[in-house]
């Protein structure tokens, strides 16, 4: 069975890259909130989630994408997905919260659009 | 017909188990891939609405999957014996904007959005929710 989850964040001038691998669910959720509010804290108003290496995305992990694309818009702010597995694809489709987030094929065309 | 059963404990990082079980469920009545994902995040959710809501943090208790795979369906049961709860009925939509989106409620409506059947009863002091999903036949050619 797969371990939890793995998170690697790079810092850009434009934005900041959240890599995230692995699980993100009802166990595992609140470490991507924290390393996500840790960004949030230093001052970043653009987030890059790159979902690429992403195997489950359960209601939990929607849930703190939400929170924390709320959070961003209200300091003019924004949180966009690059790379997103098929899987994670499917769990923000499935939630109907495709029309929340602007989702790029790759990395660096997310870092493009800011 | 194949049928398996799986009892775990009540607990968050045990229904990584039952996702597994319904992979392997799925996967014997033919399911493709995207499917069987599906199949394993609407478990997960309810299993997760189980033990958040259900037990919660000062009960413990088990949950029992039943799933049954035939060529292009799947039946699946959880049974558990927390209070009763029943997440058969899709809560009502709620008109959202991209300024004030959903944060509550996501598990259910996944659940219900990926099976083709949901429903529940009481029995013998357990919940009982069953779920079924069927493969969807593509229409031949004439």
């Amino acid at each position: 069975m797969e371990e939890g989850m793995e998170l690697n964040a790079h810092e850009y001038k434009r934005a900041t890259i959240l890599g995230v691998v692995g699980r993100v669910d009802s166990a595992t959720w609140s470490e991507l909130d924290s390393a996500l509010q840790a960004i949030i804290d230093q001052g970043q108003k653009h987030i890059i989630l790159d979902l690429a290496g992403v195997e489950f995305l359960s209601s939990s992990g929607l849930r703190v994408l939400v929170t924390t694309m709320k959070e961003l818009r209200k300091v003019g702010g924004e949180m966009v997905l690059a790379a997103a597995s098929d899987r994670a694809s499917d769990s923000i489709n499935i939630a109907g919260l495709d029309v929340l987030f602007r989702s790029f094929p790759s990395r660096e065309e997310a870092i493009a659009s800011f | 017909m194949s049928l398996r059963q799986i009892r775990v404990p009540g607990r968050l990082d045990q229904i990584e188990v039952l996702c597994v079980a319904v992979d392997d469920c799925a996967r014997e009545a033919g399911f493709d891939d995207r499917t069987r994902y599906a199949c394993q995040l609407a478990v997960g959710e309810a299993c997760e609405n189980i033990v958040k809501h259900g037990y919660g943090p000062m009960r413990r208790g088990e949950i029992l999957l039943v799933a049954r795979a035939s060529p292009g369906e799947i039946q699946l049961e959880l049974r558990d014996s927390a209070p009763p709860f029943n997440p058969s009925s899709l809560p009502p939509d709620q008109p959202w904007t991209e300024d004030n989106p959903p944060v509550g409620g996501l598990g259910l409506q996944i659940m219900h959005r990926v099976m083709d059947e949901v429903s529940y009863r009481r029995r013998l002091g357990q919940n009982r929710l069953q779920m079924r999903k069927r493969l969807v036949r593509k229409p031949r050619r004439a």
